[in-house]
């Protein structure tokens, strides 16, 4: 009764792809594999949100009842933890160059008499800054912490001279600063770090996996086959093959939102929404990126080569850990090759400030964009797919 | 007696000739392949330069940040200038509404905002506490870093003056006033990257993970591209005893280790010369270290390489875990707030301990006695990975030799059939006494 329906060449592309992606184990590992690894790790990675309880050590030459109880102060700080007492100065920098602690502090002998007898003893911190998270987490904890001691030293010496009560905290600290932190009030490392990483392993899993998948019909010189089950089209070769890609990575990328922002609750200002579209077009993008990369050197194993460059270059070029802004000049330029950099800059503004959607529309516009990029090699693709030119090892 | 030694003295003497043979025939295969070229010599010499480029600047300097005065005071005038002056900050802009200041904000024009409330002067002037506002953006904790570290500065020195003015106005003066300002003056002194350096910190640790990831991926295309183009490397499947893998292995490794310790100098050394990076290791302890991690990653690397069949394979499914091993070699994130299973996990990779090792000779200045755990570890990797490359390339070598006599013995009864049909008994005998 039915005829066999004829199956359009985009449907042929699409199911000879799916087929392929059953064949080799390669397609699982790339598409689900890499991520759900990476997603498990950075989540337990940065777990503690914020660095607690970091190693410090003590040197406590005077060891009376008033530097052990500043050893104590320490101790209850969030993020120092006392874990030894070296004997001495050179002792505690062994120790801090073998990585057992971060920071240490040396109370000099007859600390407590001088205080008293107000001979004003000096405190001294030694910070390791070759660990810089730590070293300066360290020394804010350690310089509020000695700051309060004094505080209260100042408070009891000022009350027995007489001054006025009213007068006393304006006398001890002046002038206060009061820090407001947009975006990340706990200055949480969780939200900092997994709001780009989550996208910039997406970016580098995306590159890996357009390079590859196309690179590979080429190696195993089924590019022709392809292009037949398309009806020798190019365009709709391209799509079949690239669709369910698409579909995987922004499945991918909702995950990552929901993970973020449902279940580790960062704070997101009711930009859910926004974000999504531009996760949408951010797939699309670096897979246009992974096209654009793959039809200049048609040749698997240099693309993969130059992906594994390109790629890992992207977390510096997000701008994240050191502000693009501060680099050279060609170095800015450089960095607005990567969609994650554009990507980068609609999370500031949406999920970090707050501000409106027409702030970032810009950034929204070129990801979009990037689609024009695979038509830079459109032609040179399908020649390579045609007639197999490239060597192939 | 004497005949048995001499007899060993030559079988070493043939070991050795032809480990050696295998050791040159790799650094052909080595060089002959563009790929493997690319990785080990391209990346090896471009990679730190870039790095170093891309972060030449170490810390933030001069980040814009906008002030909303809503005191208009002379207090208020010199606090601006102060902040202006400071190398960490720029006013980019002076606003009289935080509004204006957040639209700047939100435009990115500046990364934070300073606001002077408006009884800010009252405050200074009758001798009450006042509060300054420090709005920091967050999408980089070095923005929120830089501009509070910049406004600390500059109210704590601001501190000092008005409170030893306030103590002279109760009457406390000299000596006296010091005492109260500063009963206990604190200094902090940096012990390594005395400057808190970006660069200085983060790029050692990408130094060795260059040498560690080129030479991972350089050994796994090798590996790749042999098994696509004969199913076992010749030099292997050629040979029968035992004793072969051994000298398999250590030809093969001989020559990554050659290449990569003259690497080690450049990009450990050299580079951090070359852009005032902490370097205050002793170079002994150094080649100390790089020894047994250059032998531990080549054993590992080519241990897992085994298992690889094609010669992208390893890219495409280690290409991120640049990053993985980055943190787990414990820079950026402390070791010692690490989960345990990521601990343990980081553990087997060389990496792990040639970051550690290496930033404490380098940076810290730590001597070889200093580092021990890491330098034991290396070595306790190295025996450990040398077996079981060992062990991988030999079930490879049997692999193979199965699979070519089970060919022979195939190929044999095959023609042994086809003989059979045109029935010429002389020819069957023949192969019988070769089997």
């Amino acid at each position: 009764m039915f005829h066999k329906k004829q199956i359009s060449p985009f449907g042929a592309t699409l199911r000879r792809e799916l087929a392929r992606m059953k064949s080799r184990p390669m397609y699982f590992i790339l598409t689900v594999g890499i991520m759900s690894f990476c997603i498990m790790f950075f989540i337990s990675l940065f777990n503690e949100g914020q660095l607690q309880k970091m190693p410090i050590g003590i040197v406590d030459h005077d060891n009376t009842k008033i530097s052990r109880q500043f050893v104590r102060n320490l101790d209850a700080t969030q993020q120092a933890k006392v874990v030894m007492k070296p004997g001495s100065y050179q002792e505690a920098r062994t120790e801090m160059q073998k990585g057992n602690i971060y920071a240490f502090v040396e109370i000099e002998s007859g600390f407590a008499d001088k205080l008293q007898s107000s001979r004003r003893p000096p405190l001294t911190f030694y910070i390791n800054d070759a660990y810089l998270t730590a070293g300066s987490l360290l020394l804010k904890d350690i310089t509020a912490m000695s700051l309060l001691t004094s505080g209260g030293v100042q408070q009891q010496t000022l009350r027995a001279k007489g001054v006025d009560e009213s007068l006393i905290s304006g006398i001890i600290q002046p002038v206060a600063v009061d820090a407001h932190l947009i975006g990340n009030p706990w200055s949480n490392y969780s939200y900092y770090f997994l709001n780009v990483f989550f996208p910039g392993v997406l970016e580098f899993v995306i590159l890996m996996t357009t390079v590859f998948v196309i690179g590979i019909e080429m190696k195993e010189k089924t590019s022709r086959k392809w292009l037949r089950a398309a009806n020798n089209n190019f365009l709709t070769a391209l799509l079949g093959k690239l669709l369910p890609y698409t579909a995987i990575f922004i499945v991918w990328g909702f995950v990552c939102s929901i993970i973020l922002y449902g279940f580790l609750y960062h704070p997101a200002q009711d930009c859910i929404f926004r974000m999504l579209v531009a996760t949408v077009l951010y797939v699309i993008a670096c897979q246009c990126v992974g096209v654009l990369i793959i039809g200049i050197l048609p040749v698997l194993r240099d693309s993969v080569s130059i992906v594994m460059i390109f790629g890992m270059f992207g977390f510096t070029f997000t701008g994240f850990t050191f502000p693009i802004e501060q680099m050279n000049y060609p170095v800015r330029i450089f960095s607005e090759m990567y969609p994650i950099r554009h990507f980068f800059i609609i999370y500031t503004d949406q999920v970090v400030h707050g501000v409106d959607f027409s702030y970032s529309a810009l950034y929204y516009f070129i990801l979009l964009a990037y689609t024009l990029l695979p038509f830079l090699i459109f032609f040179r693709l399908k020649k390579a797919a045609i007639y197999q030119n490239y060597p192939i090892k | 007696m004497k005949f048995a030694l001499y007899s060993t003295i030559r079988k070493l003497k043939v070991n050795c000739k032809e480990t050696f043979h295998i050791f040159l025939n790799e650094l052909k295969v080595v060089s002959h392949d563009r790929g493997v070229v690319v990785i080990f010599i391209l990346a090896v010499l471009a990679y730190p330069l870039l790095y170093n480029v891309v972060y030449k600047q170490e810390t933030l300097s001069k980040l814009p940040v906008a002030v909303v005065d809503n005191a208009h005071c002379h207090a208020s005038t010199e606090l601006i200038r102060n902040l202006n002056a400071t190398p960490e900050l720029n006013v980019y802009s002076v606003y009289t509404s935080l509004s204006e200041a957040r639209e700047a904000f939100a435009r990115q024009k500046v990364h934070g905002v300073i606001y002077i409330p408006s009884d800010y002067s009252k405050n200074i002037n009758t001798g009450q506490k006042a509060t300054l506002s420090v709005y920091c953006d967050m999408s980089s904790f070095l923005y929120y870093r830089t501009v509070l570290q910049g406004a600390n500065h500059v109210v704590l020195d601001q501190n000092k003056d008005i409170q030893i003015k306030r103590l002279s106005e109760q009457g406390i003066t000299g000596e006296a006033a010091q005492i109260i300002a500063e009963p206990v003056p604190y200094n902090d002194v940096v012990l390594f990257n005395e400057t808190g350096g970006y660069a200085s910190f983060l790029v050692p640790a990408v130094l060795i993970l260059i040498l560690y990831q080129t030479l991972f991926f350089g050994i796994t295309i090798l590996a790749g591209t042999a098994r696509e183009e004969n199913r076992f490397h010749v030099l292997v499947s050629i040979s029968e005893h035992k004793g072969k893998t051994l000298r398999v292995v250590l030809g093969k490794s001989g020559a990554y280790f050659i290449i990569y310790l003259a690497w080690s100098i450049y990009v450990l050394k050299v580079i951090p010369m070359l852009f005032q990076l902490p370097h205050i290791g002793n170079s002994i302890d150094l080649i100390g270290l790089m020894i047994p991690f250059l032998m531990a990653s080549i054993f590992f690397a080519m241990t897992i390489s085994v298992f690889l069949p094609n010669r992208e394979t390893g890219m495409l499914i280690f290409g991120i875990f640049s990053l993985i091993l980055l943190f787990l070699g414990g820079v950026s994130w402390p070791l010692s707030n690490m989960p345990g299973f990521w601990k343990a996990f980081g553990w087997i990779f060389p990496s792990t301990h040639g970051i550690q090792g290496y930033i404490k000779i380098n940076t810290l200045g730590a001597d070889i006695h200093t580092i021990a755990k890491e330098y034991h570890t290396l070595w306790l990797q190295t025996l450990l990975y040398l077996l079981l490359c060992v062990g991988a390339y030999h079930w490879q070598i049997k692999k193979s030799l199965t699979k070519a006599r089970l060919r022979r013995i195939e190929a044999h009864r095959r023609e042994s059939a086809t003989e059979k049909h045109p029935k010429e008994p002389n020819n069957t005998t023949d192969y019988k006494s070769e089997s």
